[in-house]
């Protein structure tokens, strides 16, 4: 069985340069960086650094929203700038080659498990922006030939897309093949009853996948049964990245140089 | 941590992986999601030897929430049920055992509902594997250590007070006891048993399996009356109207005794009184089972003190059991190859005597191949070196359980799937096949 490649956010490297990060990242074992996006266009301001970076060699498959508002907040100013910032992350990782972008529904706009409980939007009002924003988006990604990844966070960093279960039911009604589900190993931790068999009940519906431990550190400094997990993407049959979206513990540069033998050792 | 994905082709993994993860409950694995719905005790132990290549963590759970059903006497259950199933679901069903009152004298758990009766002792092995998959996580866990001494109060419950015939070996008081329901072996003694009235209850097997597939209702009605009237004796090994040695269960009992062995060397327990009781069963089994005529371990009826006179699979079984004598292995191998078995010629191993008068292809334990005990072959072969019979044996359960979509049992000749797919054990053991070495179980 051919290895899942392991790439890591490019934060969590040591380095000034791309070329620096990508240095160690491969000498750790890593096939590739995700990127990370921030807002006010500067991802875009990028190109021309990703562009030099990709003719160095480096291998950027994905990019990581950086943002605090995205394409479901309440406030519709934020929404349409978020769209608008999401296809311009997917246009940038289209023209450096990648596959995707990947961010959630909001984070840390609201929490049904803190006060005051009931959001200002109703369910049924959710679902129109949610459907809205991933249609443009994912309509957007289809003409750049890359793939918007929707992640559901957990109850208390968003009130809309918590399970995989939610995630395929939005993506379904889209019926666009340019939206897949980006899963996050910490998330689904706390909110699917069986990681394992949430990964293989949708698995058809996955594209990405993001890890960190239970506590949300680096793979290996928690309590994740990993080769569970990682078992189910084998047995779901999938072929796609393992990127590293964590806190490290311990020694910085040594817990991120861990990452891929943490996950190889469990059947990456 | 043996993690040897390269050695497996990605259908095998992938397909028979997935099986246990849908059979997966959070604590054990079902055998069926339709079948059977509740956690029994060699399945498990089975099913772990599997699981260790899919989560070592999952292998551990489901061998401490079966032994977390044993009871103060030692036995380990059959079936330990799950509370949140209704009792329409399987039958017997818990208001059958009534294991917690019924079995209070016998220490049966207070809050778990348990069958009575126990399966073959395959967990000592299959804890034994399971550690050996990932050494440095069993001992964080402190696996070993908390599994030791239920093992050992296990076996001894089954060679003592079940040693129901005084020469060492355990005894079965039930035809679901070592495993295989209703094989013709048990045709004899079974005979001698009142059946229930057929209206007196409601089997739940025939709402997912067909008929033909299943054991007939004469049968049921006799494994009822067996079973009842246990446990109105309080499950007391005493007065049995139904006890065999078995040389199925108690070669898997040795082999789980030599793993023992080396459980105790890790935890720093003296190993000699396995080796011991190892030695002493491995003796029993040749002096009171081998067929030195027709080459095969017989079945003894305890109540007539007669071998039984029918060639099942169980009988080929002990070639599992490490140390036996030359001639022993090779009249073994004869039989498993010759016209009874026809092992080479045909992808598995029937359950029963292709030439035996109840040879039936069909049903259940009367002439079907089944993946445990072809794994149970597989891994004696292998021991005694007779490694081109043995690879074929592990390919035959790979591309076969796969082709059957992981069926509970096939057709000894064409390998058509029968009973229930998705079957937790025939996905684990050809998992287990496909990307392990094999080793001796201990040195």
């Amino acid at each position: 069985m051919k290895p899942l490649k392991t790439a890591a956010q490019e934060q969590l490297l040591p380095g000034e340069t791309l070329q620096e990060k990508w240095e160690f990242a491969q000498a750790a074992g890593y096939d590739g960086i995700e990127l990370r996006a921030q807002g006010d266009f500067r991802f875009r301001e990028r190109l021309p650094e990703l562009k030099q970076a990709l003719a160095d060699g480096v291998v950027m498959p994905t990019v990581c929203v950086d943002m605090l508002h995205f394409f479901g907040a309440f406030d519709a100013g934020l929404r349409r700038d978020a769209v608008e910032q999401m296809k311009s992350q997917l246009s940038v990782i289209a023209e450096i080659g990648g596959l995707g972008a990947q961010t959630p529904a909001s984070y840390g706009m609201f929490s049904r498990r803190l006060p005051p409980f009931e959001p200002p939007r109703s369910e049924e009002e959710d679902r129109e922006v949610l459907l809205a924003g991933l249609t443009e988006l994912g309509e957007h990604a289809r003409r750049e030939g890359v793939t918007l990844f929707l992640e559901p966070l957990n109850r208390y960093e968003d009130h809309m897309v918590n399970r995989l279960e939610q995630a395929a039911g939005l993506i379904r009604e889209t019926g666009l093949d340019s939206v897949r589900i980006g899963i996050d190993s910490y998330h689904m931790n706390i909110e699917e009853a069986d990681p394992a068999a949430a990964i293989l009940a949708h698995a058809e519906w996955i594209g990405h996948a993001q890890v960190s431990d239970s506590n949300r550190f680096q793979p290996g400094a928690g309590h994740l049964d990993w080769q569970s997990w990682i078992g189910a993407l084998r047995a779901a049959g999938y072929d796609g990245w393992l990127a590293a979206e964590c806190r490290l513990t311990g020694d910085p540069v040594e817990a991120v140089r861990s990452v891929p033998a943490t996950l190889r050792r469990y059947g990456a | 941590m043996t993690v040897l994905l390269d050695t497996a082709p990605p259908s095998v993994y992938a397909s028979a992986a997935a099986v246990l993860v849908r059979n997966w409950t959070g604590s054990s694995t079902v055998p069926s999601r339709t079948l059977y719905p509740h956690q029994w005790s060699w399945d498990s132990a089975f099913i772990a030897i599997g699981l260790r290549h899919l989560s070592v963590r999952r292998a551990q759970r489901e061998l401490e929430s079966l032994l977390g059903a044993q009871w103060g006497d030692g036995r380990v259950p059959h079936i330990v049920f799950n509370p949140s199933v209704p009792h329409t679901a399987y039958f017997p069903s818990p208001d059958f055992w009534r294991s917690s009152a019924a079995g209070a004298a016998s220490g049966a758990p207070a809050g778990t509902e348990t069958s009575g009766l126990v399966q073959p002792p395959v967990h000592a092995l299959a804890a034994w594997l399971v550690h050996r998959a990932d050494p440095a996580a069993s001992e964080r866990r402190g696996f070993l250590q908390r599994v030791y001494p239920r093992l050992v109060a296990w076996h001894s419950y089954l060679t003592g007070r079940r040693d129901l015939g005084g020469a060492g070996l355990t005894a079965n008081v039930h035809p679901w006891e070592p495993g295989m329901d209703n094989s013709p072996v048990w045709d004899g003694p079974l005979s001698r048993i009142e059946p229930v009235p057929a209206g007196s209850y409601r089997r739940a097997d025939l709402d997912h399996g067909d008929p033909a597939d299943r054991p007939t209702d004469l049968d049921y009605g006799r494994y009822v009356r067996l079973a009842a009237d246990y446990r109105d004796r309080g499950y007391a090994d005493d007065a049995h109207a139904f006890a065999v040695e078995d040389p199925g269960a108690n070669a898997l009992l040795i082999a789980s005794e030599h793993a023992l062995a080396g459980i105790a060397a890790e935890v720093g327990a003296d190993p000699a009184p396995h080796r011991e009781r190892a030695a002493r069963l491995t003796g029993a089994l040749l002096e009171r089972l081998w067929d030195a005529r027709d080459g095969i371990f017989r079945c003894r009826d305890v109540i007539s003190g007669e071998p039984i006179d029918e060639r099942g699979v169980a009988g080929l079984m002990p070639l599992l059991v490490p140390g036996l004598p030359a001639e022993v292995v090779g009249a073994l191998h004869a039989t498993l190859t010759g016209p009874h078995f026809r092992l080479g010629e045909l992808p598995l191993v029937p359950s029963y005597d292709l030439k035996g008068p109840a040879f039936d292809p069909s049903r259940y334990w009367r002439g079907p191949a089944w993946f445990n005990t072809a794994w149970v072959i597989e891994r004696g072969l292998r021991q005694y070196g007779l490694l081109g019979d043995a690879d074929a044996l592990r390919s035959a359960v790979v591309s076969g359980a796969v082709e059957s979509r992981f069926a509970e049992y096939v057709d000894p000749f064409t390998g058509e799937g029968h009973g229930t797919r998705g079957f937790a054990w025939t996905a684990a053991l050809a998992l287990d096949l496909a990307m392990t070495t094999v080793t001796a179980v201990t040195t």
